[in-house]
């Protein structure tokens, strides 16, 4: 894997927009990951976050608009793309019928990645995220958890320069939630990689983030660092996404007719 | 009572399109829903269900036409001149019952890691629902996944039978033998497919463990391979009664007629034809036959019984987990194409459906290999038996391998995420096939030689025909990949998928089976250069698979 020539940016979505036949999960998205950065995609249940990844790394093809991942278009039948990145998707299915171990060592021959270094990146991980003891039972039987984290390790073990993570934190414990932290921090500390990172959990989003966008019905409707967002929502990061996603008045609806029952 | 009943069959509706959403597109194995409108998918999966479920059925009622075709004095005067009527009304309505007990079981073994482990019976448990209503929606709900195939075995059997035998009595005789078959078939699958999840799903990794589930795999290639017997063992189980009829003994012929399914099958060719001079010992046979037909009735109803209060449990059994004490040891990487060639055999050894399609041709092998083996003296010209033996090892390995390995162009999402080069991939998937086929042919050829030393002569006729297994293998994948890319379609599930199985491998047995074709045409010309003609024509599909697997796989323009 070559590595990206300094400056280069990790990702750039242009106008992107994604149809599932009629109805637009994208609705013409434009943003920009910049090198050293971790970006948060804030959105609610079905704002398009997990389409918007799945575009990303190749596995829908947009309707509209372009993806590029270091120049490189991930739909397109190169693997340059793919090369330079690592992807956690949302419901952690993978291949049940491997071991994690099985798992890893066809993920590292898929990607080029020589035995030992393979084995030494591998171990560490998986001791830091408390997942050895698991390494040889079959992926059917592992835990929603555990199978996230072995999932974090794969996409970590060729150190791609941009990691996309759809709700990466959503099954995992707290000490894996803060190992996990530290070592996206650690990832990105070089300044030359990136991380694009979808969650719908604020302080996910303000312990990690550098920027988040607010997606809503496919669309952005605000972007920006964390304390300016939490600066235009009233002193938290909550506020700024119930008022630009205009779900305040809702929510007090909901509230107050939960109240009556 | 009733209203349990009642309850169970309104629950199974609400259910069932969830299970035939699980079984066609396989999102609970990580693959891609199709870019469809959502209100679409429900409606889709059921109407794919059914499709596969009418090919299921339109297989059964072929074999049940085919049955009663072969009835007629004139075929039985071809087929079985000696043989009196009954015997052989008798001996090909068993072999009709055998081929619709194994179907079912091959079948449904491969809808059941989809049932076993589906989602929703864990959800149903925890709604506050009677635990009797539980097992009932289980029951009507795995009655479901087989209603068409059931109810077209039930209904085309003896309508065909009762038509061929020109009795309407002879028909309905028939009945009890079709449902005792379908409720062995049920209960035979479900055995198997617990046993399977229990000890092979959750086995660790590690070689011996390997071993030890290829063992227990050995138990889900039984159906396939017992499909195949019945029918290529035919002519020898007809040879086989009509020597015990003309020589005896009396109580090897009893017995046979007593066996399952057999003696459901005497039954109906004695009511249409009238107990015949064949039953020298009259009563003492007759009585043999009911008594067994009265056993098998009672083990039918045992294991309706069985069916119906284990099913729920059977459904809810989950793989055991244990946690090891092992150190990680280091990663053994290899290139990616062989990489998905190991991950590939790894995955085919914890899922039956799959490595069935890698045993089956293997097994087939060994057991032409022990039948030609046995059956001396061989026939001098060695080709000829490297023919009958390439032949079926090319046309197995070529009809079932994409099935397999399409697993990936197909499904699991992971791997699409992954630098993989489309052509890498098909090397692995062909390099497997091809492998298949070496395999297969070399263990038929193996133990031939025993009796006929010709190594290189078997070297030369395997040779030959590889380019063909090749190109059939690239044409049929290149196929596959192309309908899959276009339709976002899994097809890990043979049933599910049967469709685009079966289509594609039509074209794959005919781009294999050529050469062979013309090397039976070309025997006139002497072994050597009929042989070089095959493979000729061999390397010549080769091309043109090579230009086709190219074309199709071309990038897709925007």
């Amino acid at each position: 894997m070559e590595p990206p020539p300094d400056g280069a940016i990790p990702l750039a979505l242009d106008r992107l927009v994604v149809r599932y036949g009629e109805r637009v999960a994208v609705a013409g998205l434009s943003l920009t990951v910049r090198p050293g950065e971790i970006y948060g995609l804030l959105g609610s249940n079905g704002a398009g976050k997990s389409t918007t990844m799945k575009t990303v790394v190749g596995l829908l093809r947009p309707d509209e608009g372009t993806v590029r991942v270091f120049d490189h278009d991930p739909s397109g039948p190169g693997i340059e793309a793919k090369q330079l990145l690592g992807y956690v998707p949302e419901t952690p299915l993978v291949f049940d019928a491997l071991t994690p171990w099985e798992f890893l060592e066809f993920v590292a021959g898929v990607r080029r990645i020589p035995g030992p270094t393979a084995s030494d990146r591998a171990q560490r991980y998986a001791e830091a995220l408390r997942l050895t003891p698991e390494l040889h039972q079959p992926i059917a039987v592992l835990s929603s958890g555990t199978r996230q984290k072995l999932l974090l390790l794969a996409a970590l073990l060729h150190r791609p320069p941009l990691l996309v993570l759809d709700e990466p934190f959503h099954s995992l414990d707290p000490r894996s939630v803060r190992v996990a932290r530290e070592m996206l921090r650690e990832h990105v500390a070089s300044g030359r990689g990136g991380v694009l990172l979808s969650t719908h959990t604020m302080e996910v989003a303000e312990r990690l983030c550098d920027r988040v966008g607010i997606l809503d019905h496919g669309r952005l409707v605000g972007e920006g660092r964390i304390d300016d967002l939490r600066a235009a929502g009233g002193g938290s990061l909550e506020g700024a996404f119930l008022r630009l996603t205009k779900e305040e008045a809702g929510v007090r609806a909901a509230v107050r007719s939960l109240g009556t029952g | 009572m009733k209203g349990a009943w009642s309850e169970a069959y309104r629950l199974q509706g609400a259910v069932f399109p969830e299970l035939a959403y699980e079984a066609i597109y396989a999102v609970r194995q990580g693959n891609l829903p199709p870019s469809i409108p959502p209100e679409e998918l429900a409606p889709r999966s059921r109407r794919r269900a059914t499709q596969s479920k009418a090919l299921v059925a339109a297989l059964l009622a072929l074999l049940a036409l085919g049955a009663s075709a072969l009835m007629r004095p004139d075929v039985r005067g071809l087929l079985a001149p000696g043989l009196p009527p009954v015997l052989y009304e008798t001996a090909l309505l068993g072999a009709l019952l055998a081929l619709e007990l194994t179907l079912l079981w091959w079948t449904s073994l491969q809808i059941l890691p989809t049932f076993l482990t589906s989602p929703i019976f864990p959800a149903l448990e925890s709604l506050p629902i009677d635990a009797e209503v539980l097992d009932r929606t289980t029951f009507l709900l795995f009655l479901r996944l087989f209603d068409l195939p059931a109810a077209t075995a039930l209904i085309v059997t003896p309508v065909a039978v009762g038509a061929a035998l020109r009795s309407p009595l002879a028909g309905l005789a028939v009945l009890p033998g079709v449902a005792s078959v379908i409720v062995l078939a049920f209960a035979l699958s479900l055995a198997t497919g617990r046993f399977v999840v229990r000890n092979v799903h959750g086995s660790p990794g590690g070689r011996s463990a390997a071993v030890r589930r290829w063992a227990y795999l050995l138990l889900w290639a039984i159906p396939a391979f017992a499909l195949y017997a019945t029918i290529s063992a035919g002519p020898g189980v007809l040879g086989g009664i009509s020597a015990l009829a003309a020589r005896g003994p009396a109580w090897a012929l009893v017995a046979l007629l007593a066996s399952y399914p057999f003696a459901f099958a005497a039954g109906p060719a004695l009511l249409a034809s009238g107990p015949s001079s064949v039953f020298a010992s009259g009563v003492v046979a007759l009585a043999a036959v009911l008594v067994a037909i009265g056993a098998y009735a009672l083990a039918t109803f045992g294991a309706v019984r069985w069916l119906r209060s284990n099913l729920h449990a059977i459904a809810s059994v989950r793989s055991a987990t244990q946690l090891l004490d092992r150190p990680p040891g280091a990663l053994g990487t290899h290139r990616p194409s062989l990489s998905v060639v190991v991950k590939d055999l790894r995955v085919a050894s914890r899922t039956p459906a799959y490595a069935f399609l890698i045993l089956l041709p293997v097994l087939d092998a060994m057991a032409i290999g022990l039948w030609t083996a046995a059956s001396a003296p061989l026939p001098a010209d060695t080709f000829r038996i490297a023919a009958a033996a390439v032949a079926t090892a090319a046309l197995v390995a070529t009809f079932f391998g994409p099935a397999f390995f399409a697993i990936e162009l197909v499904g699991y999402s992971y791997t699409r995420v992954l630098p993989l080069r489309e052509t890498s991939l098909l090397a692995a998937k062909v390099g497997l096939v091809a492998g298949l086929y070496l395999i297969a042919s070399g263990t038929v050829l193996a133990i031939t030689l025993v009796h006929l030393f010709a190594p290189i002569d078997f070297a030369l006729f395997v040779a030959a025909e590889l380019p063909a297994v090749v190109a059939a293998a690239l044409a049929e994948l290149a196929l596959l990949s192309r309908v899959a890319r276009r339709r976002n379609l899994p097809i890990p599930n043979l049933y599910a998928g049967s469709w685009w199985t079966a289509g594609v491998a039509i074209p794959g047995v005919v781009v294999a089976g050529a050469p062979l074709v013309l090397y039976a045409f070309a025997t006139g010309l002497g072994p050597l250069d009929s042989v070089a003609r095959m493979a000729v024509l061999a390397l010549a599909e080769l091309a043109a698979a090579a230009g086709f697997s190219l074309l199709a796989l071309r990038p897709r323009p925007r």
